[in-house]
């Protein structure tokens, strides 16, 4: 049994609310510093810095978890995250796909940079990335799972673009876990798998969060392993269930 | 016609930022999805809404809306005062809710 450190919550520069410093290589070799070994990258809608942050990954010697930050209609923010990164891909062009045909005013929301594991820009996203899909909250947890990945809202205990804040409640669905900044939770967590990630949208935010898995095995496979039997535990915290 | 400044006064409303007291209010939008205002709203009005934080001012200055009124006593954070006052729209509170604020503007506007 092993002791995994895991933080499945992160943005770069794409994200228009990510600092343009926040490369996706500087995201994973700061992570593997502060010694986190599964690593997700989540920007706003979009997968296009997954393939820079696959290889910074392997290079740096950390597991790669490949996701997004999907807007739902309700506006609610939820963290979807797959092991192989063409899954995530084939995944956030399909989000893109549903997202509101509206340029990006980089100005009012900042830049949307796409770049390649060296840290050269090499493209900008020109469709506005922060939302809402046209999907429903419930149906995206659904697709989610059915396309093999995990599905977790986001931030549930913020009080703009979480399914607390917006809807109210949390629904009873299949989630694989949900994020709570702080711990134990101020929001009621219904006995689902709580996780806690940085969020970090600049480069002093890699690693603020984070929490422990234990598991068997390795991998992508230890996540699900321990959501299952939730074995999470946190910084300053002992395991238990919220 | 009214401005933001003597909206602000007769409906008795705190003001966090008020960059241009004598911008004129036309009209009144009232939602807490900004993807809504974002498609919905027009220039000019007041977005009466409880999204408190700083999105909500940059799709209120993509649209050219000229004040955000936070409604249920919503204080703003700091970041959102800021952009506020960089992109000068009026940014208001107060404790009554988005039915009141909406009702109460469209009378001081006279449009009921």
């Amino acid at each position: 049994m092993s002791r995994i450190c895991i933080d499945l919550h992160n943005h770069s520069c794409l994200s228009p609310c990510g600092s343009d410093h926040l490369l996706p290589a500087i995201l994973a070799v700061e992570a593997a510093d502060c010694g986190i070994d599964i690593l997700a990258l989540t920007d706003h809608n979009s997968c296009r810095n997954l393939p820079a942050f696959a290889e910074a990954c392997e290079i740096v010697g950390i597991t790669g978890v490949f996701g997004l930050e999907v807007t739902t209609l309700e506006e609610i923010h939820v963290l979807t995250l797959f092991e192989k990164l063409e899954d995530a891909l084939a995944f956030g062009s399909w989000i893109e796909s549903i997202l509101p045909k509206v340029p990006n005013a980089a100005r009012l929301f900042g830049n949307q940079l796409i770049c390649d594991v060296s840290g050269t820009v090499i493209g900008e996203s020109e469709l506005f990335l922060y939302g809402p899909a046209e999907i429903t909250f419930d149906d995206l947890i659904y697709k989610t799972i059915g396309a093999g990945g995990l599905g977790i809202p986001a931030h549930i205990d913020r009080p703009a673009n979480s399914v607390t804040a917006n809807l109210g409640f949390l629904p009873d669905l299949p989630y694989s876990a949900v994020e709570s900044i702080a711990i134990p939770p101020i929001v009621d967590t219904r006995l689902y798998p709580v996780t806690q990630g940085s969020d970090a949208h600049y480069i002093e935010h890699i690693g603020r969060r984070r929490c422990f898995i234990e598991s068997e095995v390795t991998g992508f496979s230890a996540l699900r392993d321990a959501f299952v039997h939730s074995k999470i535990t946190y910084l300053g915290h002992s395991s238990e269930h919220f | 016609m009214k401005n933001i400044e003597e909206l602000s006064k007769e409906l008795g409303y705190s003001v966090f930022s008020m960059e241009e007291a004598g911008a004129i209010i036309l009209d009144g939008y009232t939602s807490d999805l900004l993807s809504d205002v974002m498609g919905n709203a027009s220039e000019d009005c007041a977005l009466i809404t409880i999204q408190a934080h700083k999105n909500t001012v940059a799709v209120a200055s993509l649209i050219g809306i000229r004040a955000i009124i936070l409604c249920n006593g919503r204080t703003p954070a700091s970041d959102m005062v800021e952009a506020a006052a960089r992109e000068k729209i009026a940014l208001l509170g107060t404790e009554e809710n988005q039915f009141t604020v909406s009702f109460r503007l469209a009378q001081a506007l006279g449009k009921v």
